[in-house]
């Protein structure tokens, strides 16, 4: 068993006890997809053309927004950006045998349970280190970011010099590239929606510094820090709900 | 009439039936290209061409215009601007406009005057798209609404054109031309999104596909315009250059085009005598007037290069996260103690 208190920082006040969420690999990742995203809708938009029939190139310091040339550069550097991230956060994480953010059984009761209990003020259920929404959102936005990279992969293919797809076949690969990009766009308007629900902002922290209260993990997550105190990994390594 | 020799007779009538030959030859081999062994080229040969002197209207520029009058756009009355902005771009009170490229109008002549070598020349280059071989217009198009045929010809879907233009910009030359007030974006919300449909020359790709040449070949009375397999057509503009020591256009420009224009004077000064006419216009920044800029890079070139990149971005990826797991797994690393 691991010493509770090796698990301890405190708050800069000195009273406020924290525990480590997500460790300096996984924040990387994080913000590395969070930034590639954010420029690959920007740029991705600009392709449309928008920028310049809104007008957009012409607020201050945008005049950039309506020439292609940089933008799809942008777009192409971000896009390797993206790969580098999603690549490295699925082979850590596989190598690591850690799939606590995968999906388990009973994840959509339990996500209706501790909606319901958010609204009604009820009790919420005892959550892992992941609540059981954030897991189905995590699949989600996953399933989203997999199809616009694997569909933007042979949009760069097509525009090479010696490489040529059928008509019918970009028209489709198109259509799922802008399907997976507003998929993208819903599943982060949802991501940041959530944090309108007061209980979710104490997450927060964790994705800058790394660290959340105890008592907020030991209130929202006990199942998370019964594992996490005991050494044991509990049932995170259980096998996915089907 | 003048007499002619015995000799002369049959010296013509060999010439004559070699250039039967050559014809029927010919012919044989545009259809041939049209079927699909080989993409089609034309070569146009600046020597011969003189802008139809002595017409209002060049026979190619009729011929084209006349052939494809059906497939013209058609806008609405009432064209709407492209919100937020007071503008648009209408081109229908300009359809006889024959000095330029418009959604109207799918080649046309230009002249220049160039002195090279101590003697002022005058140039005829009739200009239409080039038909790229990689063309940037046809891949970057958000839409998916231009495809490039097995016959080489770049065209554009009128039904499921929206008129960004960006098939324009990324144009060395600039040649789509924009119609406002027609095509999808009239039926979805035509106040706020779209712009109309983008038209250029189609390389008459029906006629191409029966095994005919593109109207302005047949049109053209000096045999300046020269259509075929496209290899054949560049070698013929070669050995032409050759020939009059002059110039070829079209081989490496935009990463390969299947136009090869040949001109006796240098390109950079038809450029340059191009773009001071241009100047002079009253709207010197309107579509529709290109220049020859000598060897333009492709668009694409510089994101293709990045694709390298996109191609390492995952490998580079595996090995990190395999260094970093490795790493903490070992317990080097305490920072990646709690994933």
């Amino acid at each position: 068993m691991t010493p509770r208190s090796d698990k301890l920082t405190y708050k800069p006040d000195g009273n406020t006890p924290q525990i480590e969420r997500h460790c300096l690999t996984v924040r990387f990742i994080h913000w590395t997809v969070t930034l590639s995203t954010f420029l690959l809708i920007f740029t991705g938009f600009g392709q449309m053309p928008v920028y310049r029939r809104y007008m957009v190139d012409q607020l201050p310091g945008m005049a950039w927004t309506s020439d292609f040339a940089v933008t799809l550069n942008l777009h192409y550097i971000a896009a390797a950006v993206l790969i580098f991230a999603s690549v490295y956060h699925l082979v850590y994480h596989g190598l690591r045998r850690d799939f606590s953010i995968l999906p388990r059984r009973g994840d959509l009761k339990q996500s209706y349970l501790i909606m319901k209990a958010i609204v009604t003020g009820g009790k919420e259920p005892p959550s892992h280190k992941y609540l059981a929404e954030q897991r189905l959102a995590y699949v989600f936005i996953a399933i989203s970011i997999g199809v616009t990279i694997i569909t933007g992969i042979f949009k760069v293919l097509k525009n090479m010099p010696s490489v040529s797809f059928s008509d019918g076949f970009l028209d489709g690969v198109t259509m799922l590239h802008n399907i997976g990009t507003f998929m993208v766009i819903f599943g982060i308007i949802a991501h940041l929606g959530a944090f309108i629900i007061k209980e979710n902002r104490k997450l927060l922290p964790g994705m800058f510094t790394g660290r959340v209260c105890l008592d907020y993990a030991e209130h929202r997550h006990p199942l998370w820090c019964d594992e996490l105190f005991s050494g044991k990994k509990g049932g995170d390594e259980e096998k996915l709900a089907g | 009439m003048a007499e002619i020799s015995r000799r002369d007779f049959f010296k013509r009538t060999i010439a004559s039936g070699v250039a039967a030959g050559l014809v029927l030859s010919g012919g044989e081999k545009a259809a041939e290209a049209s079927t699909g062994s080989e993409p089609a080229g034309t070569f146009i040969d600046m020597t011969l061409c003189d802008g139809c002197k002595d017409l209002d209207v060049p026979l190619c520029v009729s011929s084209c215009r006349a052939k494809n009058r059906e497939r013209f756009p058609q806008p609405v009355q009432d064209i709407p601007n492209y919100w937020p902005q007071d503008k648009k771009e209408d081109w229908s009170d300009k359809k006889g406009l024959t000095t330029r490229l418009t959604p109207y109008n799918w080649t046309f002549v230009q002249k220049a005057k160039v002195e090279h070598n101590g003697r002022v020349q005058t140039v005829n280059m009739p200009r239409r798209c080039m038909h790229c071989t990689n063309p940037p217009c046809a891949n970057i198009c958000p839409f998916g609404a231009q495809e490039v045929t097995k016959e080489g010809a770049v065209l554009i879907n009128p039904e499921t054109c929206f008129g960004g233009a960006k098939c324009r910009d990324v144009c060395p030359w600039g040649i789509p031309a924009r119609q406002a007030g027609v095509g999808l974006y009239m039926k979805i919300l035509p106040d706020y999104l779209g712009g109309g449909v983008m038209y250029k020359c189609d390389l008459c790709i029906d006629l191409v596909r029966a095994g005919k040449d593109p109207a302005c070949v047949e049109a053209c009375p000096k045999g300046a315009v020269r259509f075929g397999p496209k290899s054949e057509m560049l070698a013929q503009a070669k050995g032409r250059a050759g020939e009059i020591n002059g110039y070829v256009y079209g081989e490496k420009e935009n990463g390969g085009t299947s136009t090869f224009y040949v001109s006796p004077v240098p390109f950079e000064k038809i450029d340059k005598a191009l773009m001071a006419q241009k100047a002079k216009q009253p709207n010197p920044e309107a579509p529709g007037f290109p220049g020859m800029p000598v060897n333009p890079g492709n668009f694409l070139d510089t994101p293709n290069g990045i694709a390298a990149g996109i191609l390492v971005a995952p490998i580079a990826g595996i090995f990190t996260a395999g260094y970093r797991a490795f790493k903490t797994m070992k317990g080097d690393d305490a920072d990646d103690s709690q994933v």
